[in-house]
């Protein structure tokens, strides 16, 4: 997998390269409500796509309009160059796996995963050779007899998967795929889905409400928000460079610094924060005005934690551990500022029964490096 | 249970055991089968009625034709139960209510009333003929009372509702998402309906049938009030063997006879189609 040069794996980097998707200015509207409001967003071709967003926010509305369930209000959907307003969804190049799988309960497996291409008139011999190859994809071989009743939810999974797939299409939408999924059976599937959107290279554009989903599966993440697009990036990108408030906190988890800019250099900011008790120092410019609101953002695991006051001067906060949650691999420490806001930090349990364990009551110092936050304007 | 076996098992037995019996100037009409003499017991058991049943041409011909005219008013009641049950099941909630409040209204009203009604409808100087003739369509009335084409709007018009609603029953389980996914898969609506929503109301198909084809070989009502002297139904038959001949022994002989050659098989199929859905 290794390649020299990063633009062929991500083409979005790429300025000339042609979007296999093209969503330009897409709005939809229930009656008054409205589920999708103006989106524009180019998706490439062989990309693993996630749209990631609480209940509401017009994903699945998005998806809908793409296999052509929901017809737009307004605005295009262009798939491999060719609009899509005038296309019905059984004839469009798209194929859907339903989140409650919608697999036909009356048919077979082989039935089930062969009804695409029956539909098409493909031969019966045809059928029969695809159905076998796809079903040994999502290895299950054998299981061609069964009905869907007679099958494990992760089973089900992998035929509603194995019949979106059959017909080859050139874009695969799935709504929330692994949804009904308990948590472990859930991961392995996460891998195995990438294994196979890699070998057959369809282009699959996921919805999910699932944060670590999208960013085990995706090459990018659009972030919605109540019908807009709140910000599109590389997993790592969203979690480490958020663009506004919604996306820092719905991508893991966030504290939060409200503050006032109080000096403003081409190199360096200083925000005066209420919440924080302290001056805030940021290492790069921010585009700013003096006095203007502002928010700081630092993920938990950002965070050193000391007993002892630490030797450096800037950004340090005292505060007093009110609560410890130790989880095996990490613990969450819960620390009131003398403000009174709540901070949350997470420390990787590195050794075995430290010396002098940070306990209940004690009073700690949070310190970060310069460049651990990001400030944020909205 | 306890219902079953007071309301439709003992009353079977008795018919059953008086279809072994002769037919008597006594009352009850038919002689015991079960008698004591001298201290034995004699059981007279007469398959007489059976023989008579296959040797006068008359019983086979009206279970026959009860078999032709519940057949075809059950396909009839289908092919316009059908397409009702399916909209009602696919409208809004507010018109399906109503929908579903208009199939059942005619319930209210006697059932007796409502077939009078079809008199005055279907006879030579009623409703339709009228209708007709000042339209101009025809010159002269068509005969409509007294014929088998009575007969037939009799029976649909009556087991319409227990065709309905059973579909309705099972068209509304159905969920669009499976129509989604075929649409999805490249199926027409046409299609999508012959491959996923047919197969798939079979059950209620079924019970449909079943709740107009059994009913309506038994109509009684029915075929003697709409039809003519030649409409043949079994339950006519039954009537007349019961009343005007006080033959009951045949009459039951009539009836175990029905119940043999026509619900048992019904009850096979069924259970044999339910194991096929499932």
């Amino acid at each position: 997998m290794a390649n020299p040069d990063p633009t062929t794996e991500k083409p979005w980097l790429k300025t000339d390269e042609k979007p296999f998707i093209r969503i330009r200015n897409l709005t939809k509207k229930f009656g008054d409500v409205v589920a999708v409001n103006d989106i524009s967003l180019d998706i490439y071709e062989n990309e693993l796509f996630s749209l990631l967003g609480g209940s509401g926010c017009g994903k699945s509305t998005l998806l809908r309009m793409l296999a052509g369930f929901e017809i737009p209000t307004s605005g295009s959907i262009e798939i491999d160059g060719q609009d899509m307003s005038s296309v019905a969804a059984h004839a469009r190049p798209t194929n859907m796996m339903f989140q409650s799988y919608a697999l036909f309960p009356h048919m077979n497996v082989a039935k089930n995963v062969g009804y695409g291409l029956r539909r098409d008139g493909v031969s019966r011999g045809e059928i029969d050779t695809r159905v076998t190859e796809m079903l040994s994809l999502v290895q299950l071989d054998g299981y061609g007899a069964r009905k869907p009743s007679q099958l494990s939810g992760g089973q089900r999974q992998r035929v509603a998967l194995a019949r979106a797939l059959i017909k080859r299409p050139k874009l695969l939408l799935l709504d929330e795929p692994l949804g009904a999924l308990d948590k472990k059976l859930r991961e392995e599937t996460q891998f195995e889905l990438i294994n196979i959107q890699e070998t057959l290279g369809v282009t699959f554009i996921v919805v999910t409400h699932d944060q670590e989903e999208a960013m085990t599966l995706s090459s990018r993440i659009g972030v919605m928000d109540i019908g807009t697009i709140a910000q599109v990036g590389e997993p790592q990108e969203v979690y480490e460079f958020p663009q506004t408030r919604y996306v820092a906190d719905f991508i893991g988890s966030v504290n939060m610094f409200e503050g006032r800019v109080i000096k403003d250099s081409p190199n360096a900011v200083v925000i005066h924060s209420e919440d924080a008790g302290i001056d805030l120092h940021v290492p790069h410019g921010v585009s700013c005005m003096p006095n203007q609101k502002m928010w700081f953002a630092i993920r938990p695991e950002k965070f050193e934690i000391t007993a002892t006051k630490p030797k450096a001067t800037k950004n340090v906060i005292k505060g007093v551990v009110e609560d410890i949650a130790y989880l095996g691999g990490q613990s969450v420490y819960l620390v009131r500022l003398p403000g009174g806001k709540l901070v949350r930090m997470v420390r990787a349990n590195r050794d075995r029964g430290a010396e002098k364990p940070i306990t209940w009551e004690q009073q700690v110092y949070l310190t970060w490096a310069p460049s651990a936050g990001v400030v944020l304007s909205s | 249970m306890i219902w079953l076996i007071v309301f439709f098992l003992l009353p079977f037995v008795v018919v059953f055991k008086i279809s072994f019996a002769d037919i008597a100037r006594a009352r009850p009409p038919y002689t015991p089968l079960f008698s004591w003499e001298e201290g034995r017991l004699l059981i007279a058991l007469s398959f007489e009625n059976y023989a008579y049943l296959w040797d006068d041409t008359l019983y086979i011909k009206a279970y026959w034709s009860s078999v032709k005219i519940a057949f075809w008013s059950t396909v009839f009641a289908l092919m316009i139960g059908y397409p009702m049950a399916y909209v009602i099941a696919r409208a809004s909630d507010t018109k399906r209510n109503l929908l579903l409040m208009l199939v059942i209204l005619p319930f209210w009203t006697s059932f007796l009333l409502r077939v009078y009604a079809w008199i005055g409808f279907l006879k030579t100087e009623g409703v339709i003929n009228a209708v007709l003739l000042k339209i101009g369509i025809i010159s002269d009335p068509i005969i409509m009372l007294q014929t088998d084409f009575a007969v037939y709007v009799g029976i649909v018009y009556t087991y319409l509702p227990f065709m309905i609603l059973p579909l309705y029953a099972n068209l509304t389980k159905l969920d669009d998402t499976l129509l989604e996914a075929a649409h999805d898969l490249g199926a027409s609506k046409l299609m999508s309906f012959l491959t996923v929503t047919l197969p798939l109301s079979i059950p209620g198909i079924i019970a449909g049938c079943m709740l107009v084809f059994i009913p309506a070989i038994g109509e009684f009502v029915i075929p003697a009030l709409l039809g003519g002297p030649d409409t043949l139904m079994i339950g006519k038959v039954l009537w007349t063997e019961f009343f005007n001949n006080r033959d009951w022994p045949v009459a039951s002989a009539v009836a175990t006879a029905m119940l043999i050659l026509l619900v048992l098989p019904i009850m096979w199929m069924r259970r044999a189609a339910e194991e096929e859905v499932r």
